[in-house]
């Protein structure tokens, strides 16, 4: 049905909608303004007019999210353990064929179900525990859903995973009941408890619900108790609990056939019929009631309505005590049935009876579709057809997104936690196994997460390097190279944009920190110019920058013959940019300066040729306008001078200087 | 199921033609005929106002986030026949663009996958559609289309980039050979698809099937298989899915996913694709997903689809 925006205006506006990579946007509007169509033909104040009579408020933006469910702090529990029941699905062993596979899924469902009950109980416990009536509300609905989960999971692990055959069915359909219809709990408790349960007015109603739930050792119990109470009707009493006592029940062990089973119910059930019809308990009705229900009278049983609530214990009472060796493919006539005389055109189906319904019926894919529409988040549905999946039960049907069911339900789901903070991890790996889809919607989601510190930032890139998803990691690190420009922390940014191989990106950094050297006269982030090894090749102006504070490196080591050689070959090997030439050779005056000759004929003359060639440069001109160039420069040339002069010297009069 | 978890109140003046989220649904940016760009801090549910722009003399019609890897930069255009860049330095939002090439009102601006660079296209009621592309240093080169789509050009939607042939990584000083599209829906009631080739934009396809002005074109984002999609709407009420099968990209037919009683304003993409929101005159925001078949199911209508999601409309009392 059409969801209405809460405090949207019902006047005739339009909606303007957005997408956000999690949430959506949509606000109020009116299309079709003035001045959009046309060539301006139309006035702006067309729309001007439009509006004049309205109320302005409809400057709002509505901020709209589709699966809430999964920043409820409660159920985080229930996502976070389900992943690791999934992973261990995933990875287990395929090689385990037949009754050990087997087995294997159903603890694995076992263990699924078990999550939803811890989570029931948790919710249960912030029920009761808040003052918040709105609060309370909503933890009691979250706990009525997860506990028709488990209902409905609980029937297909027994319908599906385990495939119950004919004779254990019946017996894991008694526990099915036994563990969900839990309304009578509390009378049952009143009346053991009590003094003399026997007299308890809910006496009768009480053993109506153990035999109802085929639980006969525990009625058998209370009706001692009644007969002990009551001599007169100890002859009644005898007979009634012995038909009890020796009502043949399927068995889990290879105790009995089918057909032994068969005999000996047909056997008990006659020996039943035969009391009843002797007037055996015609003077106490409730025994007698007791007697019909043994022999599976349906009116009997649905006299008892009250007691059983639902129309799937009736389901099962009926099968227990007219066909307790009902075979799966069965039951769906005794559902439909079932429901129909239950309801008995009073009420109508509601979507849990109906997905009830598709199990019994063992229509796999109804039960999915019909849960898809029902609950809010993807998360059972997701799980469960995983589940089913693995047991090789669901057909392919290719879908356009998602090969098969299973795969599009999983992307459904991993997508929906993509939007929260820290579920989005869990996302990853049931990505991971989607082997159709499952990369590029990584690929798409993974770039929208929020790099709010340098920590997750890491994280995401680790997962995106372990995928080789390459175009992923030189987005995302370019993109915190760029914060971290923006924030003025250069050491950050370039080792960023050496990470993602950003040849323009690491050029620009290094020129911010050559232009601070120019204005500082130092260097930041000695340590990680000083260890850039060969990522110093990414860019020129990165490689100038490593080789020109190696100079400065060995200057300060006083290496001064090797610093001199690097010196010049910055400039004859064109490393270094033409702009900074000019602080080069002046970095080379106090090496030109010192009592020791460093530089050799042969590289003054080098030198000699660089400046003049910086001279010569009309690019330049205008900075020797300046004194302090002019200055600079006819130092130079003196110093340059000097050294020559001393050097032709020295390589004259000494040999192989 | 969906939910209200925010509520923005923008002050504009006047009414809003368009909101958009940040990359990261952080931020959000509205503009209004009030003439000023917005832009809001929403995280955790909060709504902290951190610029309001002025620079537009009329009302602004559309907001495009560029991608995060180029800083926060924000484009608008306008009935004044300007396209703005914005970005924030220092804490600041500032202009750090201004393109007024236009003789009439832009009504549309996109920006190009992050990967061809800084590039935003801009369509406008002169026809013509320009290419403005950021060439460093604080300088724009832009290229022309003239006469893009006869008496104007209402929408611009930029085509995912994929690189044809290898994926195997590519050293970064070697720009891998992409080939640029876009997608543009204008008043001579046609869809067309433009190619860059050689440096220049050359008009690819005409897709014709429209019976009106075409009012928006979304190219959908791609998910990995050979197939292109294009939505577009229209005055004439329909909204039509175009698929090119082949990677040449010559052979795109036509599918109608509904004719609408009213004019359909926009259609938008979610990011991966799989579902197509439609904005009508109807006062109705509809949501559409391809179902098993090949056909588009509304799944407004929660018996008809396979999810849980619903449509959002306002509380009409005439409606059903």
């Amino acid at each position: 049905p059409p969801q209405v925006v809460p405090g949207a205006d019902p006047s005739a506006r339009q909606l303007c909608f957005a997408w956000g990579p999690a949430e959506v946007l949509v606000c109020e509007t009116r299309f079709g303004r003035a001045g959009r169509a046309g060539a301006g033909a139309r006035v702006l104040t067309g729309s001007v007019a439009d509006s004049a009579g309205e109320a302005p408020g409809s400057s709002r933006v509505f901020v709209v999210r589709r699966d809430q469910d999964i920043y409820i702090q409660t159920l985080r529990k229930l996502f976070n353990e389900s992943h690791g029941i999934f992973m261990g699905l995933q990875r287990s062993e395929e090689e385990l064929a037949g009754k050990s596979r087997k087995a294997q899924l159903v603890q694995v469902s076992k263990n699924y179900r078990s999550v939803i009950r811890a989570c029931m109980e948790d919710m249960h416990q912030a029920a009761v525990s808040t003052r918040d009536p709105a609060l309370q509300g909503q933890y009691s609905t979250q706990v009525s859903i997860l506990s028709a989960m488990e209902l409905i999971w609980n029937l297909c692990e027994i319908l599906f995973v385990e495939a119950a055959a004919a004779g254990p069915l019946l017996l894991r359909l008694l526990d099915w009941v036994r563990l969900h219809v839990c309304d009578v709990d509390s009378m049952v408790r009143e009346v053991l408890s009590s003094e003399n349960p026997s007299k308890h007015k809910l006496f009768w109603n009480v053993v109506d619900v153990f035999v109802l739930q085929g639980r006969m050792d525990e009625a058998r119990h209370l009706l001692s108790k009644e007969a002990t109470a009551n001599p007169t009707s100890m002859n009644m009493y005898k007979i009634l609990d012995d038909l009890m006592k020796k009502m043949p029940m399927p068995s889990l062990g290879n105790t009995q056939t089918l057909t032994e089973l068969e005999l000996k119910w047909q056997h008990w059930h006659e020996e039943c019929q035969r009391f009843l019809q002797d007037g055996t308990f015609a003077s106490n009705p409730h025994m007698e009631s007791i007697c019909k229900i043994l022999l599976g009278d349906e009116d009997a049983i649905l006299e008892k309505k009250e007691l059983m609530t639902t129309w799937y214990h009736f389901l099962v009472t009926r099968l227990l005590y007219s066909n307790p060796t009902v075979k799966p493919m069965e039951l769906r006539f005794y559902a439909q049935s079932s429901m129909d005389l239950f309801l008995g055109g009073e009420s109508s189906p509601e979507p849990l009876d109906m997905i009830l319904m598709a199990a019994f019926e063992f229509e796999m894919h109804q039960v999915i579709k019909e849960c898809s529409i029902v609950l809010s988040n993807w998360w059972f549905v997701a799980h469960l057809t995983d589940l089913l999946d693995h047991c090789k039960l669901l057909q392919s049907h290719n879908l356009y997104f998602g090969s098969n069911m299973r795969e599009f339900l999983l992307l459904e789901y991993a997508s929906g936690l993509f939007s929260h903070h820290s579920l989005w991890q869990l996302g990853v790996d049931y990505f991971d196994h989607c082997p159709e889809y499952g990369r590029v919607y990584l690929e798409l989601h993974i770039e929208r997460i929020p790099l709010n510190t340098e920590q997750k930032a890491l994280k995401v890139l680790r997962i995106c390097e372990q995928r080789q998803m390459h175009e992923q990691v030189r987005s995302i690190c370019k993109i915190m190279a760029m914060k971290a420009l923006r924030n003025n922390r250069l050491g950050s940014a370039l080792s960023w944009s050496i990470r993602a191989k950003d040849a323009a990106f690491a050029t620009l950094i290094s020129d911010r920190f050559l232009k601070d050297y120019c204005e500082r006269g130092c260097f930041s982030d000695l340590d990680l110019i000083d260890n850039l090894g060969p990522s110093m090749l990414l860019s020129d102006r990165l490689t100038f920058l490593g080789k020109y504070r190696e100079f400065h490196r060995l200057y300060g080591e006083k290496r001064f013959p090797e610093a001199a050689r690097l010196l010049l070959t910055l400039m004859t090997a064109h490393i270094a940019p033409c702009s900074f030439w000019m602080t080069l050779l002046t970095d080379a005056l106090p090496l030109l300066e010192q009592k020791e000759i460093i530089f050799s004929a042969e590289q003054t003359y080098e030198l000699m040729r660089c400046l003049e060639d910086l001279t010569a440069g009309n690019v330049d001109k205008q900075k020797f306008q300046e004194d302090d160039e002019t200055t600079k420069v006819e130092m130079l040339r003196l110093a340059l001078a000097r050294n020559l002069a001393r050097v032709i010297v020295k390589e004259g009069t000494v040999e192989g200087s | 199921q969906v939910s209200v978890i925010n509520t923005v109140d923008t002050s504009h003046e006047d009414m809003i033609h368009d909101a958009q989220m940040d990359y990261y649904g952080t931020r959000l940016a509205t503009c209004s005929s009030d003439r000023s760009v917005k832009i809001f801090d929403v995280r955790n549910g909060g709504q902290i106002l951190i610029a309001d722009l002025r620079g537009h003399e009329g009302p602004v019609w559309q907001v495009a986030w560029a991608h995060p890897m180029y800083g926060n930069i924000l484009a608008s255009c306008s009935y004044d026949r300007k396209v703005i860049i914005w970005k924030e330095e220092n804490g600041t939002w500032e202009k750090t663009y201004e393109y007024t090439g236009h003789d009439s009102s832009v009504n549309s601006v996109c920006w190009a996958p992050h990967d061809y660079g800084l590039i935003l296209a801009c369509g406008s009621s002169d026809g013509a559609i320009s290419l403005l592309s950021y060439t460093g240093d604080g300088q724009w080169e832009v290229k022309k289309i003239s006469n893009a789509h006869t008496i104007g050009c209402n929408a611009v939607s930029w085509a995912p980039a994929v690189v044809p042939g290898s994926l195997i990584e590519q050293p970064s000083s070697q720009k891998p050979n992409y080939v640029k599209r876009f997608a543009s829906g204008g008043c001579d009631n046609l869809v067309k698809i433009w190619k860059e080739e050689d440096s220049q934009w050359k008009e690819e396809q005409k897709l014709e099937a429209h019976s009106d002005w075409v009012r928006d074109v979304a190219w959908a984002p791609s998910i990995g298989l050979p197939t292109s999609t294009i939505a577009s709407c229209s005055q004439d009420g329909r909204v039509f899915i175009w698929t090119c099968d082949d990677a040449s990209g010559n052979s795109w037919s036509p599918k109608l996913l509904h004719k609408f009683n009213d004019v359909v304003w926009h259609v938008s993409w979610s990011i991966t694709a799989n579902i197509l929101a439609v904005s009508g005159g109807d006062n109705k925001v509809t949501l559409w997903k391809e179902s098993v078949d090949g056909l588009w199911a509304c799944i407004s209508d929660v018996n008809k689809g396979q999810g849980g999601v619903s449509a959002m409309t306002e509380g009409q009392q005439n409606e059903q």
